[in-house]
């Protein structure tokens, strides 16, 4: 039998792996290293190593066609495998990947039948895949971590897996935390080795081979077995050769067991692959929080490998309880360095009681309890900052190259906006008019087309740029941004190749998604926008059907109106975006029917529901008046009419309606005071008279303060009130009038003080004055008045 | 201490649990830290639960076990330690097992009350030897904090924030540098290996005074929360039941589950003011309903049957129960209680049919 290589199990991204890995390393000065991970992404590795690269950093592999499958490989510095090819580069020494190319894998991703294995468990929200990407682990159980096929991102976790069982059996609230303890911690030589080789051999012994995902394995162990008897082939001594691998598959890799042969690798599915290096962060790092590998807390884990490496471990809890207090007082708890001292002596005394150092888990109990003072809440957002941390990767320029990249960066240089890709936050304003000075039509439109890319950006949620508010409302034609580059942003463009190739496609793409599952036509309305924002004009077709199959079915009054006024404004924008809004014109006339029909029946509702219901009335209104020639505007004003008339209905909203028929002129005065003098009647009761003042109220002041003959009536209605009936009716009229402005209550008693005989100037020298006394005593009497016996 | 007997309305744990903990003693086999009976975590199979050799050790808090793991550390690190939570979330039960387990004495305890005064924190005089022989050892009345710290052992301080702040202040300089001066007798005494502090504070109850930041500094403070889940809550209700049953020699059966069950889900639902499952919004009530009440209700129910009844905890016992648990001081009360029958209880079929019809008769309609 040949000799076999070293062969060394790890836990991806496990600081101790990396550690031991690299001691191993040291000792065994091997030609070669071997490292699980797609062989196809070789050439990655100068990039990977490069000095200019900053961890941590991905391997992107996706599908050049659809249906899009893709995986991610991500690398951190307490990565084994990072350390392994830093290793190599650092002692000259040859380093390969060695499991299946990317093109198996995902060509693995998908069944038979073209669908994707992964949507098996999940049938009923499959357009989430397309978002979150399994990790390289997740999708094909890389990990020992894993056990069935379909570990989905935000998939609840399992209960009651073989490893909760693992935790429960050695006493440690959950499986990290038992990882962390047996593994993590171990120092002397070969222990981890030792340690990782029998603890995956136990976990093969208790493995159910029958399933898809151990299937995969086998094969996967295959290919790798193939790959080593290569590089034996090629002339490196066995005992040259270090091999890089998941514990799980520590035992299975010796020459004892058959490599792959060719006619078996033909046999495998593959999808055309490319693949990428892209920046990643600590915070995704920790959000595929499926993949068992202990990478939940990035930034701690970094703490523990530069402990590692600089002897200090023994300091661990102290730097990780002055990191959290120092972020705890950076947001305002002031917490001491004695609780600090405190805390560690905590966690120490708990780990004592396993006899350990301290692990995470730990050090967030001790750090909730002295330093969060039993609240966790007080602590929570410290600790994530500590645990998660903030970095974010970085790649030399032109190594990060998708599809969607490159298309970014021709349009950058397309639009001239290449300036303005740096850190500093620069303002861009906008014009979207024709520039009429310019020769071409492209320099024409610059300013409509960075528009439009910047909106498409938003869509894609790329954090480029920022949209700010215009100071002057409602013009369609200004625009200004805020625009910033981080590396976040690169992050999500490179993300978005899995909606499309280019950013048009990824955003029509995007709005598709979201038009599948829209449910509201407020929601619909709001993509018509967007896409209109966005100048695409394909998903504004396809948003309007959308919306228009929703409004048939719906008679929700404020969605509704919100629909119309949205829509009215992408109309609007039509001129200036040089878009045809022509086919938009017949839904807005539809929705504006429907919204003005649902009107009165709506009306039959409580106070909540109808400060809601003043809203969609304003919005409606709004669009009547802008599209008059458009809309049947009769038909609005007989509603509205309806309403104000209505005493079964809403009073604030009956009072709302006549407020919109005053400003249109369609009331007399001598109606007007007729109106007020009906609803205030002594007869009907005080609320519902108060309520309706209130909506009358609520618009074009001045009109109803220019109106004396409605101040008469109010004066009278007063006048008429019984002591009791009086007391009630303020509570109401004290509400009515609570949001006028003080010149505004001044000039009402000034028009009282008219209608009561009263001369302005001597009213307002009244009301200039001190109170007396008496006065006082009978405000205060008022104060004391018990309003919850009405 | 005073003489045991087993007339005792309510034994401390070291004595009724003698057994367990001299199991736990004998079988020790860690480094036990001065001062300490047993190692910590021995402590914690004590408190937890688990096997010492062939005996099983009962749990006695269920649930929880790292707050536990905490608090035992916290012991451990000569830190003082607090339990809050509201009403009923078990804070005396385990500091009082604490102590019991660690020093085999939970008796040294500072009840605290709005009439606590530093006296009873620090020494008192026996005033006619005072006046007889002027200061002195003799007349000298020690605290139990005194004694704690004389012995190197645990002492207790019970509802620590119903005494007035500048009571509970008495305790700052004393947990820091752990010593207490007696200016009386020119001297001081300096707190042995082992000494520490158990506090209790009740969050939801009225009456209660707030803690000084330099106070809450010298604590490790955990936070004791209301049972988890169902299941764990059921548990503590029917073991806490059956203990109390053969305590108080009740003449009844024990409540069977479902009855527990029931009990148990009332009290969630209105404590939570939503339904199990979630689809129901039910009103709250103004007290607090904690574990502690579905306990003594269960207890009084068994009271109710075996001296009144058939000896078996019918639907009627425990509906006038549930009615006096629910309905405190507020009229609001009987508007939640009579929604939470007719909107809840009423649906839930033919097993619930029984105590529904019971409750609705107390509240008569």
């Amino acid at each position: 039998m040949p000799a076999s290589p070293h062969i060394f199990g790890v836990r991806h991204l496990s600081p101790a792996a990396a550690w031991h890995l690299r001691q191993l390393l040291d000792r065994v000065r091997p030609k070669l290293v071997l490292i699980e991970g797609s062989d196809d992404a070789d050439e990655l590795i100068p990039h990977i190593v490069s000095p200019k690269s900053k961890l941590p950093i991905a391997i992107l592999a996706y599908t050049a066609d659809a249906p899009v499958r893709t995986f991610v490989y991500p690398l951190a510095t307490y990565s084994p495998e990072y350390q392994a090819l830093v290793w190599c580069r650092e002692n000259k020494a040859k380093a390969r990947f060695m499991d299946l190319p990317a093109s198996v894998f995902l060509g693995l991703m998908d069944r038979d039948d073209g669908t994707t294995v992964l949507e098996k468990d999940k049938p009923e929200e499959p357009e989430k895949k397309e978002k979150e990407k399994p990790t390289l682990a997740q999708t094909l159980g890389v990990d020992d971590e894993e056990d069935d096929a379909a570990p989905i991102v935000e998939e609840k976790p399992r209960r009651d897996s073989v490893y909760d069982k693992i935790a429960t059996l050695a006493g440690e609230p959950d499986y990290e935390t038992y990882w962390e303890r047996h593994f993590e911690q171990l120092r002397a030589d070969d222990t981890y080795l030792n340690a990782a080789r029998s603890y995956g051999a136990e976990l093969r012994s208790m493995e159910d081979f029958s399933t898809r995902r151990a299937a995969e394995n086998l094969v996967r162990e295959a290919y790798m077995r193939r790959k080593i008897q290569h590089a034996i082939a090629d002339g490196f001594k066995p005992e040259q050769i270090v091999v890089v691998t998941g514990a799980f598959h520590a035992t299975a890799l010796g020459p004892e067991l058959p490599p792959m042969t060719d006619e078996e690798l033909a046999k495998l599915r593959k999808r055309e692959a490319k693949m990428t290096l892209m920046p990643y962060s600590f915070f995704k790092l920790s959000s595929q929080s499926g993949y068992g590998a202990g990478n939940h807390a990035p930034a701690y884990f970094e703490m523990v490998w530069n402990g590692f490496n600089k002897n200090l471990a023994a300091s661990l809890p102290t730097l990780f309880l002055t990191n959290v207090v120092r972020e705890l007082r950076t947001s305002g708890t002031f917490r001491s360095t004695a609780e600090v001292i405190e805390g560690v002596r905590l966690a120490e005394a708990m780990a004592d009681m396993k006899n350990s150092l301290p692990t995470l888990r730990e050090l967030q109990d001790a750090a909730v309890t002295l330093l969060g003072q039993g609240d966790s809440a007080v602590v929570r957002e410290s600790l994530l900052r500590v645990e998660v941390g903030t970095a974010i990767g970085a790649l030399a320029k032109g190594v990060s190259q998708t599809s969607i990249q490159d298309d970014f960066y021709r349009e950058l240089t397309r639009l001239k906006l290449d300036q303005f890709k740096a850190s500093v936050k620069r303002e861009l304003d906008l014009d979207l008019r024709e520039n009429r000075r310019v020769k071409t039509a492209e320099a024409a439109f610059l300013d409509l087309h960075r528009s439009s890319f910047l909106h498409r950006l938003a869509v894609l949620e790329v954090g480029f740029g920022q949209q700010l508010t215009v100071r002057q409302e409602g013009t369609t034609w200004a625009e200004r941004w805020a625009l910033q580059w981080t590396p976040e942003a690169e992050i999500a463009i490179v993300e978005a190749v899995l909606l499309g190739e280019t950013i048009e496609l990824a955003v029509a793409f995007k709005f598709k998604q979201r038009l599948e599952k829209c449910t509201s036509i407020a929601e619909a309305a709001v993509i018509i926008r967007q896409a209109c924002e966005c100048g695409m004009s394909a998903s504004i077709e396809l948003a309007r059907q959308t919306l228009q199959r929703l409004a048939n079915d719906s008679s929700d009054f404020t969605a509704l109106a919100s629909a119309t006024y949205e829509l009215g404004l992408v109309i609007r924008y039509g001129d200036v975006r040089q878009f045809d809004a022509e086919p938009l014109k017949p839904l807005l006339e539809q929705l504006f029917l429907e919204g003005a029909l649902s009107l009165v029946g709506a009306a039959n509702c409580d106070l909540a529901s109808a400060k809601k219901m003043v809203g969609g009335m304003n919005e409606l209104n709004k669009v009547a008046l802008d599209y008059t020639a458009l809309i049947d505007e009769a038909l609005w004003i007989s509603e509205l009419q309806k309403l104000a008339r209505a005493d079964h209905l809403n009073p604030l909203l009956s009072g709302y309606a006549c407020a919109l028929l005053v400003e249109r002129s369609l009331i007399s005065n001598e109606e007007l005071a007729k109106e007020v003098s009906r609803r205030l009647s002594p007869g009907i009761s005080a609320d519902l008279g108060a309520g309706w003042f209130e909506g009358l109220a609520q618009r074009n002041r001045y009109a109803l303060l220019t109106r004396l003959a409605l101040w008469e009536q109010l004066a009278n209605y007063v006048a008429s009130l019984t002591d009791d009936e009086f007391k009630r009716a303020l509570v109401f009229l004290r509400r009515a009038f609570g949001d006028f402005s003080p010149a505004e209550k001044r000039s009402i008693t000034e028009n009282l003080g008219e209608v009561w005989g009263g001369n302005p100037d001597t009213v307002s020298e009244v009301l200039g004055e001190e109170l007396t006394e008496k006065e006082k005593k009978k405000l205060d009497e008022l104060s004391d008045f018990n309003f919850e016996e009405l | 201490m005073p003489k045991e007997t087993n007339d005792d309305l309510r034994q401390p744990g070291e004595i009724l649990f003698a057994e367990e903990l001299d199991a736990l003693i004998k079988a020790e086999k860690h480094h036990v830290p001065a001062g300490w009976r047993m190692s910590p975590r021995s402590v914690l199979t004590y408190i937890c639960g688990g096997k010492c050799g062939k005996l099983d050790i009962t749990p006695k808090y269920i649930g929880h076990q790292r707050l536990v793991e905490i608090a035992i550390s916290t012991l451990v690190t000569d830190r003082a330690l607090l339990l809050i939570g509201e009403p009923g979330t078990a804070k005396s039960w385990l500091s009082e097992h604490l102590a019991a387990a660690i020093n085999g004495d939970s008796t040294k305890v500072v009840q605290g009350t709005a009439g606590t005064t530093e006296e009873q924190i620090r020494y008192t005089w026996n005033y006619a030897m005072l006046i007889a022989r002027g200061p002195s050892n003799e007349s000298l009345i020690k605290s139990p904090i005194y004694r704690a710290m004389e012995s190197g052992s645990i002492a207790r301080f019970e509802e620590i924030t119903r005494c007035a702040s500048e009571v509970q202040d008495a305790l700052i300089s004393l947990l820091s540098e752990k010593r207490l001066s007696i200016p009386e007798l020119v001297t001081e005494i300096p707190a042995q290996r082992g000494f520490s502090v158990i506090a209790t504070a009740n969050t939801r109850d009225r009456g209660v005074n707030d803690m000084s930041a330099a106070l809450k500094r010298r604590f490790n403070i955990v936070v004791l929360p209301a049972p988890a889940d169902l299941e764990t809550e059921v548990s503590i209700v029917t073991k806490r039941v059956s203990e109390l049953a053969s305590n108080l020699q009740l003449k009844s059966e024990i409540p069977n589950e479902d009855a527990i069950m029931k009990v148990v889900t009332i009290f969630r639902e209105l404590r939570a003011g939503q339904t199990l499952d979630g689809k129901n919004k039910v009103k709250s009530p103004s007290g607090v309903l904690s574990t502690a009440e579905a306990i003594s209700l269960l207890a009084n129910s068994m009271a109710l049957s075996g001296n009144f009844g058939d000896g078996t905890v019918s639907d009627n016992d425990l509906a006038s129960g549930l009615q006096g648990a629910v309905i405190k001081d507020d009229e609001k009360d009987i508007i939640v209680w009579k929604d939470y029958l007719s909107n809840v209880m009423k649906k839930r079929g033919a097993t619930w049919r029984g105590l529904h019809s019971a409750c609705q008769s107390h509240v008569g309609e």
